[in-house]
């Protein structure tokens, strides 16, 4: 007790007054505003116009979202535009989305990513996406069944990743592709219908710029090529000679619902100038529904269903593939298994541009049915 | 010749204990960045980098031990002093003392920068350094005994962290890390070369070692304390390779940081905030140490009291501190610190250890003579 009286007693005073005096600037929920979601689009020349939607904490637990947009040339200028006609000072803490509209797509959107990125603010897990047309009126129209727009849309889009519905889109991955040379990236696309919110399709860019678009079904053989995946739906047409003459007389197509797919692809470049790559999908599946009265207990059949699928897979991967090539756009990064397969690539951006839309892709699909449900 | 330093029974330490110290010191601020400085030389191979500047570290904890042997219970203070002479021994001494104080000073200036960046920017710098250097002095008049604590609970305490790198993992991609071997032997070791300021802390053998209770056990656990903090860099380098693609991690500045804040869990969402301000646990050791070994150098030249001591180094700190302030200057600092260590710590052993072994045949031939 002694030695402390002496030497550290003082010490200890300064460092508790130290701490009870300066402190940071506090943050008290009630006087703030949560940015939830962002929106970026471009209106006339180089105008960046920026609309936040907010959710503010009232003392008496009711929490309203506010939608306020403004003009600036930077991000942060309009952030401080907005914050004069919000009575509470905006955090972006809890941003979970960032939308960016048509226009500034097309402008690309390499600087707003590079701003995303420098925030020490904002989370690295925070989801991007495209709005079809203008964004200015998707967010500020009144959606009657949405309390709290930015949670709404945070979720969409996190459901439908999660399934496999839609392309993945943290901000992590958007920049990873977008500094990896020889990727390009791809962004879910939000539409309004009505008083509603859809996820509409999948954006295609090259380069920070949108190049092409492709439909929201699409988005599970994107899927299927990127990774592997572990918890997949999907519908197929197939053809109706498939069974025979087993199936319904009035329909075009034999449909078939798949689900809890498991696929496993393997992608090896088998030539290195053209360049050639072999693209190997295993998938395990459950046969969900069939649209059909034949009894699908005999090997045979489910053999025939099989190949069917495997033939219907094949050639949907190919197109989607196919399409990515016209737009050269590398969502699939097979640059990077190029770079990863051959030594000394010296890989860059125009090189892989100018081999992308050349190359040769061999698709095989082996699709395997492992169950169906408890009745024949 | 061989006048043994004297140290009190009850300031002494247990060999096992020097896991937990040469760990402690070896994990500090380094950690948050290390991997682009890597990267940016030798690309996809980052990790072979780390191996070798390991097994260099290996070499030169095994040369240090060799010096040590040579004499019976002294530290690399007393050895500069005994082969070098008073006065140029002391000018040796004092650069490693100084060398001490520039680790100290750079731990406290990139968290202090880590701090500020991410967590609190409006926070006064000064407000940092001088409650860092208020817990350090707090520590460190407590003595060596509790120094070691600290290292052991340092240790214990960060445990979590490997575990919760754990969840990026869903983001990798192996094809980062292929084809093995893609860059030429200069550009890995370029990239072990900068791997020196993340590696350094080993060097604390060489003043803790009269201090060890089992002289003969210590080097076993030097090595293994080496062998442990490789596994976690490795792993760190792994995780961090295949989760970030080659430009992207070239240009962030905190690897370690921006990976931990994918990690989204129901009750926290945030992780990097906590890890961060958990780091002055990890970073503590390190300061400690680092001013108890320059402590011990100075004591040599002055006769001081450790509390004069650690409230004049404290101080001058804290007044260093001041003139850099921008991100530029403390990269320059830490390369400036990299190039600095390196010297020191991985060529000055085995110029020391060429010397000793002359000195020591010289004086056997004396001694035959005479």
């Amino acid at each position: 007790m002694k030695k402390l009286n002496t030497f550290k007693l003082p010490f200890l005073l300064i460092a508790s007054v130290m701490l009870l005096v300066g402190c940071t600037e506090p943050h008290i929920l009630e006087r703030i505003s949560l940015a939830t979601l962002i929106g970026y689009d471009l209106t006339g020349e180089d105008e960046l116009t920026t609309t936040a939607v907010m959710r503010q904490i009232n003392p008496d637990l009711e929490s309203k979202t506010l939608i306020q947009s403004t003009t600036s040339s930077t991000s942060k200028g309009g952030r401080k535009k907005i914050e004069l006609a919000t009575s509470k000072e905006i955090t972006t803490g809890q941003l979970r989305v960032v939308l960016f509209g048509e226009e500034l797509a097309k402008y690309g959107l390499d600087y707003r990513l590079r701003t995303i990125m420098m925030s020490s603010e904002i989370s690295n897990a925070i989801y991007l996406a495209m709005v079809e047309g203008d964004l200015k009126s998707f967010l500020e129209s009144d959606y009657k069944d949405i309390p709290n727009l930015g949670q709404h849309i945070f979720q969409l889009i996190e459901h439908n990743i999660e399934q496999q519905n839609a392309v993945s889109s943290t901000v992590h991955e958007i920049s990873r592709d977008d500094f990896s040379r020889v990727a390009s990236y791809a962004l879910p696309i939000l539409k309004k219908e009505k008083d509603d919110i859809k996820i509409s399709g999948i954006a295609l860019f090259h380069k920070g710029k949108i190049v092409g678009t492709l439909s929201a079904k699409d988005a599970f053989y994107i899927q299927m090529v990127r990774d592997n995946s572990d918890n997949g739906t999907m519908e197929l047409n197939l053809p109706i000679t498939t069974l025979g003459d087993h199936s319904l007389s009035s329909s075009k197509y034999l449909s078939v619902a798949l689900d809890s797919i498991r696929s496993k692809r393997r992608i090896t470049v088998v030539d290195q100038t053209l360049p050639e790559f072999n693209l190997t999908i295993h998938l395990d599946c459950r046969l969900y529904e069939i649209i059909s009265n034949v009894n699908i207990d005999e090997a045979e059949i489910i053999q025939k269903l099989e190949k069917e699928i495997n033939k219907k897979l094949e050639s949907e991967i190919k197109r989607v593939i196919q399409y990515s090539q016209e737009v050269n756009s590398d969502i699939f990064r097979f640059g990077e298994y190029y770079e990863a397969q051959v030594r000394n690539a010296n890989m860059d951006v125009e090189k892989w541009s100018e081999m992308y839309p050349e190359m040769k892709v061999n698709v095989t699909v082996k699709a395997k049915i492992l169950r169906d449900g408890v009745f024949q | 010749m061989k006048k043994a330093l004297q140290v009190n029974p009850t300031q002494m330490f247990n060999a096992p204990l020097l896991l937990f110290i040469i760990c402690a010191a070896q994990i500090g601020v380094g950690v948050h960045g290390f991997q682009s400085f890597i990267y940016e030389h030798a690309k996809k191979d980052a990790w072979i980098s780390i191996i070798i500047s390991f097994l260099a570290a290996h070499i030169i904890v095994f040369i240090i031990f060799k010096i040590l042997q040579l004499y019976d219970s002294n530290d690399i203070y007393g050895i500069n002093l005994d082969l070098f002479g008073k006065y140029f021994g002391n000018f040796v001494n004092l650069a490693l003392i100084t060398y001490c104080g520039l680790a100290y000073f750079v731990i406290i200036k990139n968290y202090r920068e880590v701090i500020n960046t991410w967590v609190f920017p409006d926070l006064s710098p000064a407000f940092i350094t001088a409650i860092l250097l208020i817990i350090v002095i707090y520590a460190f008049t407590g003595g060596l005994r509790v120094i070691i604590g600290i290292c052991f609970f340092s240790f214990f305490l960060s445990l979590f962290i490997p575990i919760i790198l754990l969840f990026p993992i869903e983001y990798s991609r192996i094809n980062y890390l292929l084809p093995i071997l893609d860059s030429d032997f200069i550009s890995i070791l370029k990239g072990a070369y900068y791997m020196t300021f993340t590696i350094v802390g080993f060097e604390i053998i060489g003043t803790l070692y009269p201090f060890v209770k089992e002289k003969k056990k210590a080097q076993k656990y030097v090595h293994f304390a080496l062998f442990l903090t490789l596994m976690f860099y490795l792993f760190i380098m792994f995780i961090t390779s295949t989760f970030f693609s080659g430009e992207q991690l070239e240009r962030t500045i905190w690897a370690t940081l921006s990976l931990l804040s994918i990690i989204r869990l129901p009750f926290l969402e945030r992780v990097e905030i906590i890890t961060i301000c958990f780091w002055m646990i990890i970073i503590l050791p390190n300061l400690c140490l680092y001013a108890w070994s320059a402590y011990r150098g100075f004591i040599r030249i002055i006769d001081i009291t450790e509390k004069k001591f650690i409230l004049i180094f404290s101080l001058l700190i804290f007044i260093a501190a001041f003139p850099l302030q921008t991100r530029i200057q403390i990269e320059k600092f830490n390369n400036f610190f990299g190039s600095v260590a390196f010297y020191l710590i991985f060529v000055y052993p085995l110029f020391l250890y060429f010397i000793a072994l002359i000195k020591k045949k010289m004086f056997r031939k004396k001694g035959g003579k005479g």
